[in-house]
């Protein structure tokens, strides 16, 4: 069995000898150093031990955790993304202990404090246990919740659902998710909801995390991103494990980029681990970061950009490599498109059989002949793809030309791309992105450098961009330096086939999962299907006729309706490139609930944490929400603030070590990932969604005479259809279908059969410190020259693109700003994209340029770049992680909050006299969110925010406040904070309560109401946008100092206060949720 | 026997896990510190900048004035592998420790502090090295097994997510942090402690120069919130 025990118990396991809780009070101001100075280097001196004098050693209390007897697990941290290695220490049913398990390839034993603060999490007072429902009205302050059985939760549930679809059609039905280690994805929502024929489904950590780099890479190569964080960049790593260097394989990374992201406080004990060993290795590393984050720190050069200035600085890289000619010359004439003459009216590369006549294709059909000017003939003449070595003999494309091409002018792409950088010189890019010229250009240099000697460079490129104006520009820009370079599938390159590369990932035929190449010519030209449900979508690499093929295979009428519920997907008209996930456009969304118009969502099941603290202009969020949505079911192991100011019904899920999953391994280690305590009737979070797909479908398949398909107004009846959509694969619903689902990896790992229960894991997993294995031999698993491999037809392999090379000039782009290709398929947009969104002469842009800014601080040499400078919000805000928390995780974790009780706004010394503002005093940050906007709000924001123009629209919230942590580590007129939420705004001591949501979070102040979205993946602006501050006062409710957050400590008393009352369901159904304290304590368990 | 740390400040980020595993493994609570990261710098003017974090606690001194100054023989030198120790059924919350200590606040209240008053215990507390863990460890780890007595560190080594903390026997060579000390005078990078007048604190620091140049715990700033 699974040890179901309670937080009492925890409590007195952990508590052994006296109880060690105490504190010294409340602490304040500064402390001048004593003795302490300056030091001297250290002595030889022996020491002096020294018995007591009285040859008794004085006794000692034990206030330590007591290990003795206890069991040991081996699992995994799911307290980010990176999932570390972790060893559980589990006495009497509990678990007293958590540490990095010393096996781990890259984390190596360690276990940073977010994985070690699983313990209070787990065994939190605020853990809800039970499924719940809203009993009184919405809203924080009086809020009033019942226990309810599951069976009554997941019923009365669909039946709400299936009324309200009934009534208002199913785009009525919309689901959301978000990021954090144990919870659910982000490819769910468009799966939920077009199971219901419901085309709405977002979630944060998409358009505004990873999915532009994601998609941008497979547009661009079909290979891996340049994320670390995601698993894509792993050559940074090699060489660090066991396994590694038992097999002789080294580390090869000479110099490593750092765009936009910070290892060292996003994902400490694993990515940042790594970056710690690397350094040590002698890996040089340049950061850009407008922060002076760890990484930046250690960093050899650091480039601190501007927030939201970061395309103009790639530009200048550009024009310096170009200038100097720093390029790799033979992968980037021969791999690249960049010599290819572009047709001026279309922009896409000339085919050499609209060039010429009489040309018969020396290639397959499925990899066109281009044109090119030969260097050695000055003649325009077909470009083929092939082997260098074969070609070169008689042609040398040009990388830059201009030539008439069927009587018209036209550049190549090189050429293009550097016309598009020529403006960016370095001292341009100094006053503009207030780097200094000099130290861009050795950051240029060094990155340049191994390609002299033949070796490698690469880029790792994060989320940070992802948050702002360029979201597409960024990684075109970035993927487009490491192709141009040639640091492709090599060692010491970022850029590989070799790593899944998450959902986008690579598919090359033939290959194991890490891209290792079957032998020559034994594979197919390699592919890459943009592939949704129902076979919807256009496989890149393989012809019309076979992709014509593969979607007959789907009923045609469930087919209409997929690709009716992509077309009207909400901001999908404009941002394409939410397809990549199936992802609505969030700010459209929000306009969506307000106005109704196209229509309404107005059912919202959402599967993840904080959406009032996580999405951008979270007051506008919250009154549309409040006002207009009809329903709305939530879940999560805790109460959050968008859970007790909205949710109908709560789901409770269960904390990461409660609930296998499947997200195994470290590089090519994988390790056995149980679920080790159980607490109430928590569930996997995977398990409740799967509930509502079967009950909604059920009870909406009894009326599909009256339930409206929103796209065509007919009835389901009217379409011959049932739901769900489409199904899911071989999913089940019971919770042992639902750990069997988890646990289906880790079964494999311990040789157990399908028939295992979870005993039987359990037992195999007790004290086995071997329940762990290297899944692929290092040899296999490190890659390289996928590329270079010779393919059935002769040719090299190449790359998964339509022109089998590397895009530098992103043909993609421009094809799904006017159809929606590749994912659109078979059916597709009408119209193009509204043309005052692509920037491109009205497409979206191929190639990095500098997008107009929405808000800016006052920029040299900006005009045209950026809106004019509003002298209210004068300062430039930005933010980055810190190693407390993942998203908006742990604000109840206090051994984080007592070392991070604010978000901590960090401001330059100059800045802060300038507004009498002093380290540690609190600081009101304000923006035009809490001002009102200057934009036209009689135009859909989504539209007005590209016209620029101006009205003035009420403000949507309150200023926020916030600690001032003065420093250098940012510019002057930079800010820097991260997000934030105040669970204690809710706890039982307040006299007034309130959501939490409002008092320090930045996302009050982020702008996704007008901002200039990303013209691709319609991305927001949690980053880079414009405030101003102002000294002011602590806020009511927030707690600061270490003993504030005592109630948020697993104590006895905390013990009380949550097994009874309403919380805990075994009072009287209708209590108020904050009276619950004074009851006695029942029994439990 | 001079159990201590070395510390490689070219790796340290500053994460405060080390924190962290110390107050779970000790049960310290809210507001009590044994174990700490000191944020020095960063020096210069921004873009010009330099920093280092110093992970800070008791520095196992070899001439301790604890040990000297403390009335009731509740400091003392464990007989068996020499740690700096308190017993906390002799101390009684006297905190003449803490103004003889080099390290600590005088009210053992603000942090950084090498000691630190715990109020409803009424007793000085302080880093122990884990020496319920540790006492009889040769400080080289057995990944097999963290509780192994003859190879166990204290979590806040076995946890440090940048391997910057190395722990054993200075006078042991093969022990880690003697390896590590080794191979950073290999390196050539300066190592350094934390003045501390004739007391002779044993914690060695290892940072190079093109990280930041040495300033000890710098003019530390409040590491607490204003309330």
């Amino acid at each position: 069995m699974k040890d179901t025990l309670s937080r009492r118990t925890f409590v007195q396991a952990m508590a052994v000898g006296a109880a060690a809780v105490a504190a010294a009070g409340a602490l304040s101001g500064c402390m001048e150093p004593k003795k302490a100075d300056v030091g001297k280097p250290s002595t030889e001196a022996d020491a002096q031990a020294s018995a007591p004098s009285d040859g008794k050693v004085p006794g000692t209390t034990a206030t330590h955790v007591d290990l003795t007897g206890a069991d040991v697990y081996n699992t995994m941290c799911h307290g980010c993304i990176a999932a570390c290695p972790v060893r559980a220490y589990v006495k009497d049913g509990v678990v007293v202990k958590l540490e990095g398990h010393p096996e781990a390839p890259l984390s190596a034993g360690s276990l940073c404090l977010k994985g070690m603060n699983q313990l209070h999490t787990l065994y939190s007072p605020r853990r809800v246990l039970y499924p719940m429902r809203r009993t009184g009205a919405k809203g924080a302050d009086n809020a009033a919740f019942e226990r309810i059985s599951w069976e009554e939760a997941i019923d009365e549930c669909a039946e709400r659902i299936a009324d309200i679809m009934e009534q208002h059609g199913t785009y009525s039905f919309f689901s959301s998710a978000g990021g954090g280690g144990s919870y659910v994805g982000a490819m769910l929502p468009p799966l939920l909801s077009g199971m219901f024929m419901a085309p709405t489904g977002f979630e944060p950590g998409a358009a505004q995390c990873w999915m532009p780099r994601n998609a941008t890479a497979a547009f661009m190569y079909g290979g891996a991103d340049q994320s670390t964080a995601d698993s894509s960049v792993l050559e940074t790593f090699k060489g660090l494990s066991k396994a590694d260097k038992e097999a002789g394989i080294k580390n090869d990374m000479n110099c490593l980029v750092i765009w936009g992201t910070q290892p060292s406080a996003s994902q400490t004990s694993q990515a940042g681990r790594g970056l710690a060993e690397v350094r040590a290795l002698g890996c040089k590393t340049i950061v850009v970061d407008p922060n002076f984050s760890p990484d930046a720190a250690h960093a050899t050069i650091h480039l601190p950009v501007r927030p939201g200035s970061d395309a103009a600085l790639i530009l200048a890289w550009y024009r310096m490599i170009f200038e100097e000619e720093l390029y790799d010359k033979e992968f980037t004439k021969y791999f690249t498109n960049l010599p290819c003459l572009i047709n001026p009216d279309t922009k896409l590369p000339w085919l050499a059989t609209e060039v010429f006549d009489d040309y018969e294709p020396v290639t397959p059909e499925d990899t066109p002949v281009y044109v090119c000017v030969n260097e050695m003939t000055g003649e325009v003449e077909p470009l083929p793809f092939g082997d260098p070595a074969e070609l070169s003999a008689a042609l040398d494309p040009q990388v830059f030309a201009t030539a008439t091409v069927n009587g018209k002018e036209s550049k190549s792409a090189g050429q293009i791309y550097k016309d598009e950088a020529e403006p960016w010189t370095l001292q341009r890019a100094e006053e503009f992105c207030w780097v200094p010229a000099e130290r861009i250009r050795e950051a240029v240099e060094l990155y340049t450098a191994p390609a002299k000697e033949g070796k490698c460079a690469g880029i790792t490129h994060g989320v940070a961009t992802d948050q702002m104006e360029i979201a597409s520009q960024a990684p075109l820009g970035l993927l487009g330096l490491d192709m141009i370079m040639g640091y492709v599938n090599k060692p010491g390159a970022a850029l590989t086939q070799s790593t899944m590369g998450g959902p986008m990932g690579p598919q090359l035929d033939g290959t194991n999962q890490w891209g290792k190449c079957a032998a020559d010519g034994t594979q197919p030209r390699p592919t890459k299907g943009y592939l949704a449900q129902l076979q919807y979508g256009y496989t890149v690499g393989a012809t019309e006729a076979a992709n014509q093929e593969r979607v007959a295979q789907s009923d045609p009428s469930a087919l209409a309706v997929y690709g009716k519920l992509w077309t009207d997907r909400l901001g999908l008209s404009n941002h394409r490139g939410l397809s990549a996930w199936g992802h609505s456009h969030i700010p459209a969304v929000r306009e969506a609930i307000e106005t109704g118009e196209p229509y309404r969502p107005r059912i919202w099941v959402e599967l993840s944490g904080n959406k009032l603290a996580m999405l951008a202009s979270s007051g506008a969020w919250y009154k549309a929400a409040m006002e207009n949505v009809d329903y709305v079911v939530g879940q999560q192991p805790i109460f959050t603030s968008f859970h007790i100011e909205l949710a109908d019904i709560f789901f409770p899920t269960e904390e990461w070590l409660e609930h296998p999953h499947s997200r195994t391994g470290q590089l090519n280690y994988t390790f056995a990932n149980p679920g080790i305590v159980h607490l109430g009737e928590s569930v996997n979070p995977m398990h409740p969604w799967m509930l509502l797909a079967d009950a909604v479908s059920a009870k909406l398949n009894e009326r599909l005479d009256s339930v409206v398909f929103t796209g065509t107004g007919q009835t389901i009846s009217e379409l011959g259809l049932t739901f769900p959509l489409f199904k899911l694969g071989d999913r089940g619903n019971s919770d042992t279908t639902c750990w069997k689902m988890e646990l289906t990896g880790v079964g494999a790992q311990l040789g157990l059969g399908e028939d295992a229960t979870i005993d039987d894991y359990m037992a195999k997993l007790r004290n086995n410190s071997d329940a762990y294995y290297v899944s692929t031999p290092s040899e296999d698993y490190w890659t390289y020259g996928q590329h270079l491999v010779k393919a059935t037809d002769g040719l090299p392999l190449g790359f998964a693109t339509e022109s089998r090379k590397c895009e530098v000039y992103c043909t993609t782009m421009l094809k799904l700003g006017r159809t929606g290709w590749p994912y659109c398929y078979p059916t597709a947009f009408e119209e193009p994209v509204d043309s005052r969104i692509g920037t491109f002469g009205g497409d979206y842009s191929p190639i990095c340029r500098v997008p107009l800014q929405t808000e800016a601080p006052e920029v040299k040499g900006a005009d045209g770049y950026t809106l004019p400078f509003d002298k209210d919000f004068p300062l430039a805000i930005t933010s980055g992680r810190v190693p407390y928390f993942h998203h908006g995780t742990m604000r109840h974790a206090p051994y984080a909050r007592e070392l991070f009780p604010v978000p901590f706004i960090r401001i330059n010394p100059e800045t802060a006299a300038k507004y009498g503002i002093s380290d540690g005093d609190w600081v009101e940050v304000s923006s035009r969110r809490t001002q009102g906007s200057d934009y036209d709000v009689s135009k859909r924001g989504t539209e007005r925010s590209y016209a620029g123009e101006k009205t003035q629209t009420t403000k949507v919230s309150d200023p926020i406040r916030t600690i001032a942590y003065v420093s250098e580590v940012v510019a002057p007129n930079v800010v820097w904070m991260e997000r934030f939420w105040n669970p204690e705004c809710f706890d039982k001591s307040q006299k007034t309560k309130t959501g939490g949501w409002q008092e320090c979070s930045v996302n009050v102040l982020t702008n996704g109401i007008d901002a200039q979205f990303n013209e691709v993946f319609g991305s927001y602006n949690y980053r880079a946008f414009a405030v101003n501050i102002k000294k002011s006062e602590r806020p009511d409710r927030v707690w600061v100092t270490p003993k504030e957050f005592e109630p948020f400590m697993p104590t006895s008393e905390n013990q009380v206060h949550d097994e009874i009352g309403v919380l805990m369901g075994n009072k009287d159904l209708v209590t108020d949720y904050y009276q619950f304290a004074t009851a006695d304590a029942p029994a439990q368990g | 026997m001079k159990r201590a740390m070395v510390m490689d400040l070219d790796r340290c980020t500053g994460c405060q896990s080390c924190i962290v595993a110390c107050k779970f493994e000790n049960n310290s609570g809210l507001g009590n510190y044994r174990c700490d990261i000191v944020d020095v710098g960063p020096y210069g003017t921004h873009p010009d900048i330099q920093m280092y974090w110093l992970p800070f606690q008791c520095q196992q001194c070899e001439n301790a004035p604890c040990i000297e100054v403390c009335p009731t023989g509740a400091s003392y030198r464990d007989p068996d592998n020499g740690v700096v120790l308190i017993g906390d059924q002799e101390c009684i919350g006297c905190m003449t420790c803490l103004a003889a200590c080099p390290f600590s606040d005088n009210a053992g209240a603000a942090r950084p502090s090498a000691r630190w008053f715990n109020e409803e215990r009424n007793v000085v507390e302080k880093c122990t090295l884990c020496n319920h863990l540790t006492a009889k460890s040769d400080g080289v780890e057995n990944p097999a097994d963290s509780l192994d007595e003859a190879h166990a560190v204290p979590p806040c080594v076995h946890n440090c997510p940048t391997k910057c903390r190395h722990f054993g026997d200075l006078d042991d060579a093969a022990s880690e942090a003697s390896q590590m000390l080794a191979q950073a005078k290999a390196e050539g990078r300066p190592t350094y402690t934390l003045a501390s007048d004739e007391a002779q604190a044993t914690f060695v620091y290892i940072l190079s120069e093109s990280t930041a140049p040495w300033n000890g715990m710098g003019e530390w700033r409040s590491l607490v919130a204003k309330g």
